[in-house]
């Protein structure tokens, strides 16, 4: 049955679309060229990301170094549920962080059902969304982004673009590395609905809090700069 | 679905009629203009980027046949099973027959119109598989027995207290308040992540087809079509040709206004890229994953006049700012899609007979135009439609007469003059004591409603002529 | 007829301005007729009256009969291509000429409507940016206005800000705004017989927006939504008077208000 409707299918598309070989067509979508540059809440791009995590309700830390991006951790773990226990991703770059500075207990690997806590490392962060984005992959299973009620994400600075537009080339690059992941996630707050009344509501079917912690080098007072815009609306 | 737009006057009094309902729409209508209204002006590259997407949209449609051969041939390769249909029920047993390839009973959905507009729940439910909707909208929609009334959020018609009751009623979770929204949430994210984890086919629908790299972009706020996506071992994606873009930036570009336009948020909370099945280092993901592309009239719409509506993002704004869809609700349109869009929708993709009156349904004010982000002329495509109906005298005989009446008179000056004065006269006779008329003859559907302001004198142009006339004569003593 | 246009100086060209009536006001509203010639004439313009003018053609068209708008629209043209401008006292017949007849015709005729389309104005449009002179000052007894924004005047014309500035600086009237002076209010031409339940839903709306702006007055450049909100609050028994722009920029309230006693 497919195969009958594929090919009636794209004899009809065929007679109703233009006349143009692949070439043609491949110059004419060069020619459509970029989106128009969509503006950041402010110049620096770390600091617009910072911005706009919080504006899509998520809250943000900042630590220098992957030391006080534990602490910053543990903080928030002790804060939220009094523990030192945590799911993890299987990413090289979360394995290697020194857990023990603030006295952690990661687990590697998917998150099971009752576990409420995930700890999962962004390839990008895109100040313009003010979003995270990671591929699924054994560094990072996609249950772990989901079924928390508290997912934490790092990200470093050095991996914040400015614009969508920034963010595929860089993924783009990656696929040639490692092929074609088969999910790419962009987070942008944590679940939500409108879905009764239009009043909102977090926590909808994925985790009910989105913790961003920017690791590494920001802008002098990006992050104070951040929380004073947002607090301000 | 089971289409009842034929009845949609009928429809449209029972929803008018049912006031608190109707004063929730109200309350809707006039915040959801306001917040998108706030999220487009934080957004400064508005304009020129949905003339930019115009392009883009223009370009796509007009290689329809490259893009998605192209995106068939990526999704190929990154290991999907690719289904065409060419007709809602092809669509419904292709997705029946992969259940049952697995030996399926539970499946986990996602938010899809194209599987409303199949009535794909229904099929499935008839082999005897449990099928949830998993989107919160739909859930509460589906466990009441009801259609989705808005194609964004298919359960605003719904009060708090509705949602409350239905709850109480079908989850036997014992006694319990759920006083406020989101005791209602939370129960209903607890009673979903059950089956989300139990079920052995999760389908969803796709914002659009990445044609260079074979992607599906997914976009929710709940997370729901992601788990759906991930959880259960096989995905079956449904969706129709025409919402492939060339490339992946094309398709964040069009979210930059989908988004704003339909929520006011400036981005969705999960906006998701699947490729196909699960790869060799992953842990988790479909080991199978099938993406059915659903025709259904589409290609006769892109080789008519009515291609525009192809480029429709489902935002829901024309929804939003239609002062019909407002008063009326979702349900009268009768069908899957509502509004604007679903009164230019439905007539193409079932019949311009069962839903005549869909393009009457509009004074021609022209905001959902105005508001459109793929800039869609609604209310031009509306009156074609209305033309069409006229041409094959779908338009009722006492109308169709009317209009031609008028038309012919309105051509013959003199004539037309001569009897609107006399018309003019008459009126005014009916109407002399009061300013107005209660009951006027062949405009019973004014008058039902209103009364008839009458004429104020004779018409403008007697009045005109009398005094010109005076004037020659006085010039001429 | 006398030029009634006051001690503003007049520029020495007066331009032709061919006034297109509009059916409704011929039927119903003849005093808006004459209100708009007289202001045309303070504003400094030569008018016009094409005395074989009947209808622009709007219920045909949108009710789907293209050929018999078509008729209308050519009909029309004929009558007002002469003219320097053309000037029309309802945002939706204003609309109809200078949006929808480019669209509606073809070849010559597309062209001789994109001519009149070029220099065809609502009369607040006109009067407000184009017109000669400026409109004198005249005492009108109310302040407490309400303006009703056409669809067709605010979305095709763009016509907002002028009638309230007219409003303002003729009448000395600060318009009290409406909180969705951008919502319909059900006329919708032909829509309003054909589906009288919701058009009659949606003027309920509009009127209790109005009710709302505590405006005991609601005035407007379309005599359609006029003549169906006049309807609606006279059948609710509302007490709300409903005028033409034109009236009260005029000066001269003398008629009855729409559906009052005669």
């Amino acid at each position: 049955m497919s195969t009958e409707a594929r090919s009636a299918i794209f004899a009809r598309l065929q007679t109703a679309s233009a006349e143009a070989t692949a070439n043609d067509i491949l110059r004419e979508s060069w020619a459509l060229g970029h989106a128009p540059y969509p503006p950041l809440p402010c110049e620096n791009t770390e600091q617009a990301f910072l911005t706009n995590v919080l504006s899509n309700r998520g809250t943000v830390d900042h630590a220098q170094d992957r030391s006080a991006a534990v602490k910053a951790i543990g903080r928030y773990l002790y804060t939220h549920y009094r523990t030192q226990r945590f799911v993890a991703g299987n990413d090289p770059r979360l394995a290697a962080m020194p857990w023990r500075d603030a006295g952690l207990l990661p687990r590697f690997g998917t998150v099971e059902v009752g576990e409420p806590l995930t700890v999962g490392f962004a390839r990008l962060g895109v100040a313009e969304l003010g979003a995270t984005v990671s591929w699924t992959g054994k560094g990072n299973p996609s249950a772990n982004n989901l079924l928390a009620e508290h997912h934490i994400t790092l990200v470093d600075s050095a991996d914040i673009v400015a614009t969508s537009e920034d963010a595929w080339p860089r993924i783009q690059a990656d696929m040639e590395r490692i092929g074609r992941p088969r999910g790419i996630n962009f987070v942008a707050g944590p679940s939500s609905t409108a879905d009764i009344e239009g009043q909102l509501v977090c926590g909808a079917h994925g985790p009910r809090a989105w913790h961003v912690i920017v690791i590494g080098k920001l802008p002098k007072d990006a992050l104070a700069n951040a929380l004073a815009t947002t607090a301000d609306k | 679905m089971e289409q009842k737009s034929d009845t949609f006057l009928a429809n449209a009094a029972t929803a008018m009629n049912d006031t608190a309902a109707a004063q929730r729409r109200d309350i809707m209508a006039a915040f959801t203009p306001i917040i998108r209204q706030q999220s487009i002006d934080g957004f400064s590259s508005y304009e020129p980027t949905r003339k930019h997407l115009k392009r883009v949209r223009q370009h796509t449609l007009n290689h329809l046949a490259h893009y998605l051969a192209e995106f068939e041939t990526q999704a190929l390769a990154n290991g999907n099973h690719v289904h065409f249909a060419r007709t809602p029920q092809e669509l419904n047993s292709t997705v029946l027959d992969i259940c049952q390839q697995h030996s399926a009973r539970r499946i986990a959905k996602g938010k899809s119109m194209v599987t409303e507009e199949t009535g794909l729940t229904a099929e499935l439910e008839k082999a005897g598989l449990q099928v949830i909707e998993t989107d919160l909208g739909e859930y509460i929609v589906q466990q009441a027995g009801e259609t989705p009334s808005h194609i964004v959020g298919p359960a605003l018609h719904k009060s708090a207290d509705d949602v409350r009751q239905l709850f109480l009623d079908i989850h036997p979770l014992g006694e319990r308040e759920l006083e406020h929204t989101s005791d209602m949430v939370a129960e209903a994210r607890e009673v979903l992540r059950t089956h989300f984890l139990q079920a052995e086919v999760g389908i969803i629908g796709a914002n659009a087809l990445i044609a260079e790299n074979g992607y599906a972009m997914l976009v929710t706020n709940e997370g729901n079509g992601d788990l759906c996506a991930n959880l259960p071992p096989v995905l079956v994606i449904c969706t129709t040709i025409d919402r492939v873009l060339p490339r992946a930036e094309d398709a964040t570009a069009m979210l930059r206004l989908l988004v704003r336009s339909a929520t006011g948020q400036p981005q969705t909370c999960y906006t998701s890229f699947y490729s196909g099945p699960r790869r060799a280092q992953d842990q988790d993901g479909p080991v199978e994953v099938h993406i059915v592309l659903l025709d259904n009239e589409r290609s006769d719409i892109l080789d008519s006049e009515y291609r525009g509506i192809l480029e429709c993002l489902r935002c829901g704004a024309c929804l939003n700012h239609c002062p019909i869809y407002q008063s009326v609700g979702g349900h009268a349109y009768g069908w899957v899609y509502q509004g604007p869009m679903g009164s230019v929708l439905t007539p193409l993709l079932t019949s311009l007979e069962q839903s005549a009156a869909l393009p009457n349904a509009c004074t021609a004010c022209g905001r959902c135009e105005e508001v459109c982000p793929a800039d869609i002329p609604l209310p031009a495509m509306l009156r074609d439609l209305r033309a069409r109906e006229y041409t094959e005298k779908l338009t009722p005989a006492r109308w169709r007469f009317g209009i031609a009446a008028h038309a012919w008179l309105a051509q013959r000056p003199r004539l037309y003059h001569s009897l609107s004065g006399i018309a003019v006269k008459l009126l005014r006779l009916l109407g002399r004591r009061k300013g107005y008329l209660r009951h006027l003859p062949f405009a019973g559907g004014w008058s039902s409603q209103r009364d008839f302001p009458a004429p104020q004198a004779a018409t403008f142009m007697q009045q005109l002529h009398d005094k010109q006339r005076r004037e020659r004569q006085r010039h001429e003593h | 007829m006398n030029d009634v246009s006051s001690d503003q100086s007049v520029p020495s060209e007066r331009p032709t301005v061919a006034l297109f009536i509009t059916c409704l006001v011929d039927l119903f509203r003849p005093s808006v007729g004459f209100a708009s010639l007289s202001l045309l004439q303070r504003a400094g313009c030569e008018v016009v009256i094409p005395g074989q003018q009947t209808c622009c053609g709007q219920p045909a068209y949108n009710s789907g009969d293209y050929r018999g708008a078509r008729a209308l629209a050519r009909q029309t043209l004929k009558q007002l291509e002469a003219a320097d401008y053309v000037v029309v006292p309802s945002g939706s017949c204003a609309g109809m000429i200078s949006e929808h007849y480019p669209r509606l015709l073809e070849g010559p005729w597309r062209e001789r409507a994109l001519a009149v389309a070029a220099k065809t104005y609502e009369l607040n449009a006109f009067l407000h940016s184009v017109a000669p002179a400026r409109l004198p000052v005249v005492k009108v007894k109310t302040d407490s206005v309400a303006y009703h924004d056409g669809c067709a005047g605010l979305r095709e014309l763009h016509v907002r800000k002028q009638p309230r500035e007219l409003l303002h600086s003729v009448c000395g009237i600060t318009v009290k705004e409406l909180q969705q002076p951008e919502v319909c209010c059900g006329f919708g031409g032909t829509f309003c017989a054909k589906m009288p339940q919701i058009s009659a839903r949606m003027a309920d709306n509009k009127l209790k927006d109005v009710q709302a702006s505590q405006a005991q007055l609601l005035c407007g450049g379309d005599m359609g939504c006029l003549l169906s909100l006049a309807g609606r609050a006279s059948r609710n028994g509302q007490p709300i008077e409903v005028r033409h722009v034109a009236e009260l920029l005029s000066g001269d309230l003398s008629a009855p208000a729409i559906g009052k006693d005669t």
